[in-house]
């Protein structure tokens, strides 16, 4: 999936590099919803997201020029949004003391009373919101990879390039993953 | 104890085994039934994982993206004139004392060529004499009078 539009992307880069700031543009239109998605189930919020899928795209733009033509343009950019929001986790207690809701947020951890009642769980509805909660309780090494093969259907192959790990750690970190949710699933019925 | 069967279920799932692994754990889970439970949760929270809907990108995302690189361009070049103004200032003053080291020594090398030395040029001699009725004239004989008693 990662090398579907490789030619495609490189052929965008090579314009970005003569000067052509538009396919620039074209790149961000094309990869937007990916990282933006990879964003928010790393993050569990959509202006956290926002604001994590803006510095993803500002830091592609600045280091494009330094793009290594063999790798995949969406598995670079895979591993810049992962970086970011592994740091955007990272911030100051303060800073989060301070941010403001919206509307269709998920604070998965900090707003556990607005999260999703467990026995709604399997409720079409509330899926969303209850895989978002789930995935919060894993650590952050284990939810990107579930994330990127679940959600993102990248393959083995493409996530161990993405994390620059082996195909075996990825493999026995989507197991643990797996395991996690379970657990933290099985909690939830519990709480019935 | 677990069963050494039940790392083949992930892989399974993501349908990354080959197909000697796959029938192996098709055959086993036949058989052993703590291995057929796992098999079960951890394939209904792959199809609720898959199941989930895409996040729509928020409106004018891309749009605040653009904007942003270009606030960003903007700053550094501002900060680029910023170093370049500074830098420029801090030339000039280095120049303007270079400037007064080297106008400082030249015309010191005048004073000493006039004078002879720059000893010379501290000595009481260099003064004229004091005229005898000037006030600084009665000042000197009244100390050296004084001095003399």
């Amino acid at each position: 999936m990662v090398n579907a539009n490789k030619a495609d992307d490189l052929s965008l880069i090579k314009r970005f590099k003569a000067g052509d700031i538009s396919a620039f543009e074209e790149i961000l239109r094309k990869h937007q919803e990916k990282i933006y998605n990879l964003c928010h189930r790393m993050l569990g919020n959509a202006h956290d997201a926002e604001d994590a899928a803006q510095d993803v795209f500002v830091k592609a733009y600045q280091n494009l020029n330094r793009f290594k033509p063999e790798a995949s343009l969406l598995t670079w950019l895979y591993r810049i949004a992962i970086n970011t929001c592994i740091d955007y986790r990272r911030k100051p207690f303060f800073e989060s003391l301070f941010k403001t809701s919206k509307e269709g947020d998920v604070f998965a951890v900090d707003q556990l009373s607005d999260s999703p009642s467990p026995d709604r769980l399997y409720e079409s509805k509330q899926i969303n919101d209850a895989i978002q909660l789930a995935l919060s309780r894993l650590s952050a090494k284990l939810r990107v990879v579930i994330v990127l093969k679940e959600i993102e259907g990248l393959s083995y192959e493409e996530i161990a390039e993405v994390l620059n790990v082996s195909i075996g750690t990825v493999k026995s970190r989507i197991s643990r993953a797996r395991e996690d949710l379970k657990e933290v699933l099985k909690k939830f019925r519990e709480q019935k | 104890m677990r069963c050494s069967k039940r790392k083949l279920i992930s892989p399974y799932i993501d349908g990354e085994s080959n197909e000697d692994k796959r029938s192996l754990l098709e055959s086993h889970l036949n058989g052993c039934r703590e291995c057929a439970r796992e098999f079960n949760e951890l394939q209904k929270i792959h199809m609720l994982l898959a199941g989930t809907e895409t996040f729509e990108v928020p409106h004018g995302f891309s749009t605040r993206v653009l904007a942003n690189i270009r606030a960003k361009e903007k700053r550094r070049s501002a900060d680029f004139v910023h170093i370049f103004r500074t830098l420029t200032e801090g030339f000039a003053v280095l120049l303007l004392i270079i400037a007064g080291v080297i106008l400082g020594s030249f015309l010191s090398k005048n004073l000493v060529s006039e004078k002879g030395s720059i000893a010379a040029s501290f000595s009481l001699r260099v003064f004229a004499p004091v005229p005898q009725d000037s006030v600084g004239g009665v000042y000197l004989a009244m100390t050296e009078a004084e001095n003399e008693k």
